[in-house]
C-alpha cells in the first residue's frame, strides 16, 4: 500500500506512539479519578503531554493546553466561546466546514476575504480592508485542499493592530510549520492530534489565549460539590473521562516532532512536492501549485473529463490511498473554481520516501489513462 | 518527620505547582486532598516534608499560590498553618 492521504490522517506513526498507546492501555486509569498508582500514572502522562505541547507551540502555561477529540471539537469550543448571533466574523476563502458550519449554526454573519489561491499578498490587502467591519476573525494556517500556506503571522499582526480577536485553525500546520501562540497572540488555536502531530485518532488540542466557555458539562474530577465546571483551565473545558491512551500516543508523537524539528519535516515534504510536480507536470493533469514557500506537502489535481472520485477508486484498487471530492471544504473549492469537479488530493508525511511516491505517481498516471 | 499539604482546587494546578517545586529541589508527591480539607469536593494536594513556608513563597512568586497550607499533627489531624 502506498499512502498519500496524510492530510486526512497520518497512517504511519513513530514506533514510540504505538508503544505508548499500548503501555497506557495496560497500566493507566483516569487522571483525577483516584489517588492510586494507575490514576497518578495517567495524570503524569497527561500533564507531560500538556508540557510537551506548550513547549512546541510556545504556550507559557501548560494549563492553557486543553485536550479535545479533534480539531473540530476544539474549534467548536473556541467559536462557541466567542461568537454571538449576528456577529460579523471574517474568514479566509479556504476554511474547512469545521469552521464554517459552527459559524452558521451560531448565527454569525460571515464575511469572506482572500479567495485568490496562492496569493498571500492579495489576501492581506483584502483582510486589511475587511477587518474594519469584523468583530472576530477565523483563519486556517494551511488549506487542507490545496496546501496553500496563508501568511498567518501577518494576518495575526493585522488582527492585533485592528483589535480583532483571532482564532487559528492549525489543522494542516501543526507538526509541519511553526505554530507559535506567543507570537500570534491568538484567542485560540485549534489542531488535531492525528495528522502532523502523529498521534492517534480521537485526539486534538485547543491552545487557549482566553478562558473560553465549556461546550460539554460533566465530571472533571475536581470541585465536585459545585454544579458548575471548575473555573480554572484546563478542567474548565474538559468534561468527562480523558482519552488517556490517545494522549499517551500524542505525547510520543509530539516528542518525535520536536526531536525532528518542523523545519526538517517541512523540508522533506517540500522535496516530495517538488518530485510530484515534476513527475505529473506533463501528464495532462491540471495541478494546483503555488510559488515557492506558499504550499505545504499537499497537492490537488484534476484531469479534464475524468471524475476525481472514479480515479481515486481506481487508485484504491491498485493499493494507492488518496482522497478525492470536496475534502469537507466547499468554500475552498468555490474560491479556487473547483467546486463542480472537486479534486484528487495527494498529501505527504515524514515517513513517505521519494521512491514510494514515484511508484504511487506511476500508478496514478496509469490509472488516469486506463 | 513533619508532613505538609498544599491544597489546590484542581489536579492540573497541583501538577503545575509540583513541577515548579521539583525544579527548585523539593521532593513533592501529588495526592488527593483529604475530604475534610476540600471545601468544594475532590481537591488535590502537593505533599512535602520540609521547607513548606519557603515553598509557599515560591508558589506565590510565580502566581501559583491558590490554596492553603496544612501540617499533619500527631493526632492525625491536619491543621492549617497559613491562611
Amino acid at each position: 500500500m502506498i499512502y498519500l492521504d496524510s492530510a486526512a490522517t497520518s497512517l504511519r506513526k513513530p514506533v514510540s506512539v504505538e508503544r505508548a498507546v499500548l503501555q497506557a492501555m495496560r497500566g493507566m486509569a483516569s487522571p483525577g479519578r483516584g489517588g492510586h498508582e494507575a490514576a497518578l500514572r495517567a495524570a503524569e502522562t497527561v500533564y507531560a503531554c500538556r508540557e510537551e505541547a506548550a513547549a512546541l507551540f510556545h504556550v507559557s502555561d501548560p494549563s492553557r493546553i486543553v485536550f479535545t477529540l479533534n480539531a473540530t471539537h476544539a474549534l467548536n469550543i473556541a467559536l462557541r466561546s466567542l461568537v454571538r448571533p449576528g456577529m460579523r466574523v471574517l474568514i479566509s476563502g479556504y476554511e474547512h466546514n469545521a469552521v464554517t458550519r459552527p459559524l452558521h449554526a451560531l448565527g454569525a454573519e460571515i464575511l469572506v476575504a482572500g479567495r485568490r489561491l496562492f496569493s498571500p499578498d492579495t489576501l492581506l490587502d483584502e483582510w486589511e480592508s475587511a477587518l474594519g467591519q469584523a468583530e472576530l476573525a477565523v483563519c486556517t494556517q494551511v488549506s487542507n485542499v490545496f496546501g496553500y500556506i496563508l501568511p498567518i503571522d501577518r494576518i495575526a499582526a493585522l488582527c492585533r493592530e485592528k483589535g480583532v480577536k483571532l482564532v487559528v485553525d492549525a489543522s494542516q500546520a501543526a507538526g509541519i510549520l511553526p505554530v507559535e501562540m506567543d507570537a500570534l497572540g491568538a484567542a485560540f488555536i485549534a489542531m488535531p492530534g492525528h495528522k502532523g502531530l502523529l498521534g492517534p485518532q480521537g485526539t486534538g488540542l485547543l491552545l487557549c489565549g482566553e478562558e473560553g466557555e465549556p461546550l460539554l458539562y460533566g465530571g472533571s474530577g475536581a470541585e465536585s460539590r459545585l454544579q458548575t465546571m471548575p473555573g480554572d483551565l484546563p478542567e474548565h473545558l474538559e468534561a468527562g473521562t480523558q482519552n488517556v491512551c490517545g494522549i499517551a500516543g500524542l505525547l510520543a508523537g509530539l516528542r518525535y516532532v520536536r526531536g525532528q524539528g518542523t523545519a526538517h519535516i517541512f523540508a522533506h515534504e517540500q522535496k516530495l512536492l517538488s518530485a510530484a510536480r515534476s513527475q505529473l507536470g506533463q501528464s495532462g493533469a491540471e495541478l494546483f501549485c503555488g510559488p515557492e514557500g506558499t504550499q505545504s506537502g499537499v497537492l490537488s489535481l484534476r484531469y479534464p473529463g475524468l471524475d476525481c472520485e472514479e480515479l481515486a477508486a481506481r487508485l484504491a484498487e491498485r493499493g494507492v490511498c488518496v482522497r478525492a471530492g470536496l475534502h469537507c471544504a466547499p468554500l475552498a473549492h468555490e474560491s479556487a473554481g473547483t467546486l463542480d469537479t472537486g479534486t484528487l488530493r495527494l498529501s505527504f508525511s515524514p515517513f513517505l520516501s521519494e521512491g514510494e511516491l514515484r511508484e504511487g505517481l506511476g500508478i496514478l498516471l496509469g490509472a488516469a489513462e486506463s | 518527620m513533619t508532613q505538609y499539604l498544599i491544597t489546590f482546587r484542581t489536579l492540573t494546578q497541583a501538577q503545575r505547582a509540583a513541577r515548579l517545586l521539583e525544579r527548585a529541589g523539593y521532593t513533592v508527591t501529588i495526592r488527593r486532598a483529604p475530604a475534610k480539607l476540600s471545601v468544594s469536593g475532590c481537591g488535590y494536594a502537593a505533599a512535602l516534608r520540609k521547607r513548606a513556608f519557603e515553598a509557599v513563597e515560591l508558589l506565590r512568586g510565580h502566581g501559583l499560590w491558590t490554596g492553603k497550607l496544612f501540617r499533619l499533627e500527631e493526632n492525625g489531624d491536619y491543621r492549617e498553618v497559613l491562611p
